[in-house]
């Protein structure tokens, strides 16, 4: 069975991944070259070396046995015994077929045949040949003269082991070197993200609404400043963008003030004298007196979110008790919603006395506004509970009514600039501008709470629940009151 | 006698929109197009209440604010573009008694202007109290707040207003909500800020330290009292 040919899998690397790679690749490829190089130089060297000094002697001691055989020395084999060979090296003496070895695990079959006939064609012959364990250099010297050949037997165990030693350390230096490129491509990596990683925080931070967010300038590195000054440049005509449309809103709404004080302090004269109009006349001055509400409304609420938008809004923090805040803001806020009964207020003891740190024209705005919902979402009823509560370190104004709900899915988007939410339950002629639940929204965050909406369990309708942190849970005794 | 209103805007349409509604309500009325203008106006005829905007041309509204406050006591309502709170801080300071923010609603206004007009009547059927506390002498009949050894402390109207109604009750802590509504006349319309910016105007001249006050203090989450 062969293997189905499997296509490359497609992995994407990363830009660091593929940097410590390359920078490895590159260590691995190199240590293997230069190890080579040196493994095989030095192995070439060494097997010379061997062979000259093998060389030398071989003829050394040839020329020792030559003058011997001539001689006709009685015992050859003292003779061939008595050759000065060093360790590791081993005598063979081919005197007419007669073999003389200075060792018993040498003989005539240890010479390969090759060899021997090289030699015995009178050359000198050098050559590797398997031995016992270790391989051999052999080198076979002719003696013409008395018709003999000798052979010096090399022992390259020494050699070998040198070699193998060698091997080991340069596969150790190619691994620590590959180890050490990639070591060195993480730290490369690294250095080459980091503005990277810079550039892509301040993108978040961007996204996240802080528009001041630039890149360090002072780059030495050219190919860098490039980008950083790009991207700030990129942050700046975003940030002079929005700017401008804040200013726009802005000065729309500012330029809107003046035409809309005249009108309003006319239309004022024209009710004033409301009795003295036919029923025409007075049903159009209705009308518009309803739109102008409308349109004040408007202006002022784009110019609140406006200056929110700016920055320029500052808050006028002051600390308040829990309940004579929320019982005040609801007073003031239901007397200017005429269809509305007041609502019911009940505020927990551990939150009546709990002090808030809040801007209390602000929260009386978020309580306008959230009634104000309320009554918009009620689908004809009127009537909306105000729930304080406290835990200590948080105090909850829930704001129920018991109208047609918000559907889950419109929940988050509620809270969004001139969301108007489905038609159903709303009712015709309200006089909101589309941005009353944005500023709630950013007045509760700007006094760092947050808003949330749930569903009613008791009933049909929606809860919104504005949670605030207590600055002093319980602050004064009675007596300190001075009552 | 109808009372008098000074409109000092630079705004032409919305000064004489503003004239035919405070005619309509039965005030007289004068008006000045500038700061300037607004003086001359305001010694030629001299109003009951005074109505300025704070971005005029030439001299601004909180010049004229200071400039008027430096003679008379007459209530002064500032009308600001802005609702920021430094606008209308300063010209608490410049010594307005009120403001309104455009585009104002004129049923507001006109209870702002009412509640004041009453407040500057009521003031000249003062009862004749005199209170005291620390070195301070307060003869309510006089409209005069002294020292002991005799050097009065030039205070308006609504400081020494503040100081009576907090001197009526002493070692006793108002709410903000309960001073706006005593000493100008608010129910709802009041802002808070009014009542501090004007404990604050009164510390610096009550107080041997306005930051450590030992007469007038805060209690804090509670409103302010006066320790006698």
């Amino acid at each position: 069975m062969t293997p189905e040919p499997t296509s490359p899998p497609s992995v994407h690397l990363g830009l660091r991944s593929r940097l410590i790679a390359a920078f490895a690749l590159g260590a691995l490829t190199l240590s293997v070259l230069m190890g080579a190089i040196a493994y095989f130089t030095t192995r070439h060297t060494l097997i010379v070396e061997k062979q000259d000094a093998a060389l030398h002697q071989a003829y050394a001691n040839a020329a020792l046995l030559r003058n011997a055989l001539s001689n006709n020395v009685p015992s050859i084999s003292d003779v061939v015994a008595s050759l000065d060979t060093g360790s590791g090296t081993t005598s063979l003496l081919n005197d007419h077929e007669q073999w003389f070895s200075t060792s018993l695990s040498v003989s005539r079959t240890s010479i390969p045949p090759s060899a021997r006939q090289v030699v015995e064609a009178g050359s000198v012959a050098t050559q590797t040949a398997p031995g016992s364990g270790a391989p051999n250099l052999i080198v076979g010297v002719p003696i013409p003269a008395v018709h003999s050949a000798y052979y010096l037997l090399y022992d390259l165990t020494d050699l070998q082991h040198t070699l193998r030693v060698l091997l080991i350390a340069l596969g150790a230096a190619a691994a620590a070197t590959t180890l050490l490129g990639a070591v060195v491509g993480l730290i490369a990596s690294r250095r080459t993200m980091r503005p990277l990683t810079e550039v892509s925080q301040a993108a978040v931070s961007i996204a996240e609404g802080d528009l001041s967010t630039r890149l360090p300038v002072d780059r030495w590195d050219p190919d860098l400043s490039g980008l950083t000054s790009s991207f700030n440049a990129m942050v700046d005509r975003l940030e002079d963008r929005i700017d401008r449309d804040a200013r726009f809103t802005s000065d729309v709404s500012h330029e809107l003030r003046s035409p809309l004080t005249t009108l309003s302090a006319s239309l004022g004269v024209l009710e004033a004298n409301r009795s003295s109009l036919d029923d025409r006349s007075r049903q159009a001055l209705d009308l518009m007196a309803g739109d102008l509400r409308r349109f004040q409304r408007l202006v002022t609420d784009l110019l609140e979110i406006s200056r929110i938008d700016a920055d320029s809004d500052t808050l006028a923090l002051e600390e308040v008790r829990a309940g004579e805040l929320v019982r005040r803001s609801v007073a003031q806020a239901s007397s200017v919603l005429p269809a509305m009964d007041a609502p019911a207020v009940h505020i927990a003891d551990e939150a009546e006395r709990a002090i808030l740190e809040v801007d209390k024209r602000r929260f009386e705005r978020v309580m306008g506004n959230l009634l104000e919902n309320a009554l918009a979402y009620a689908g004809g009823a009127t009537s909306v509970d105000v729930d304080v509560s406290g835990d200590g370190s948080h105090v909850e104004v829930s704001v129920t009514d018991e109208g047609t709900g918000i559907e889950p899915g419109e929940r988050e988007r509620i809270f969004d600039r001139f969301y108007r939410g489905s038609t159903s339950g709303r009712r015709g002629n309200s006089e909101g501008s589309g941005l009353g639940l944005a500023l709630v929204a950013e007045h509760v965050r700007r006094q760092h709470g947050t808003v949330r909406v749930v569903d009613n369990p008791d009933a049909t309708g929606t809860v919104f629940i504005v949670s605030l942190p207590i600055v002093v849970a319980t602050p004064l005794t009675d007596e300190e009151e001075g009552a | 006698m109808a009372e008098r209103i000074l409109i000092v805007e630079d705004d032409e349409r919305i000064r004489s929109s503003m004239r035919l509604s405070f005619e309509s309500e039965g005030y007289l009325v004068s008006e000045a197009a500038s700061g300037e203008e607004a003086l001359d106006e305001f010694s030629a005829s001299p109003p009951d209440l005074v109505l300025v905007d704070l971005m005029l041309p030439g001299m601004d509204g909180f010049e004229a604010c200071r400039a008027i406050r430096a003679s008379s006591a007459v209530p002064i309502i500032m009308v600001t573009a802005r609702n920021d709170t430094n606008d209308v801080v300063a010209g608490l300071e410049a010594g307005a008694d009120d403001y309104v923010t455009k585009p104002f609603v004129p049923k507001e206004l006109a209870a702002r202007i009412r509640a004041l007009l009453r407040r500057a009547r009521s003031d000249e059927t003062e009862s004749s109290a005199v209170k005291e506390f620390g070195d301070l002498v307060l003869l309510e009949d006089e409209g005069v707040l002294k020292h002991r050894d005799g050097t009065e402390v030039h205070c308006t109207r609504t400081e020494f207003r503040l100081l009576a109604e907090l001197a009526a009750h002493p070692n006793k802590v108002l709410s903000r909500e309960q001073l706006l509504e005593s000493v100008w006349g608010y129910d709802y319309f009041g802002d808070g800020r009014l009542v501090d910016v004007h404990v604050r105007r009164l510390r610096t001249k009550i107080e041997r330290d306005p930051a450590l006050p030992e007469h007038l203090v805060t209690v804090r989450g509670m409103g302010y009292k006066l320790v006698s």
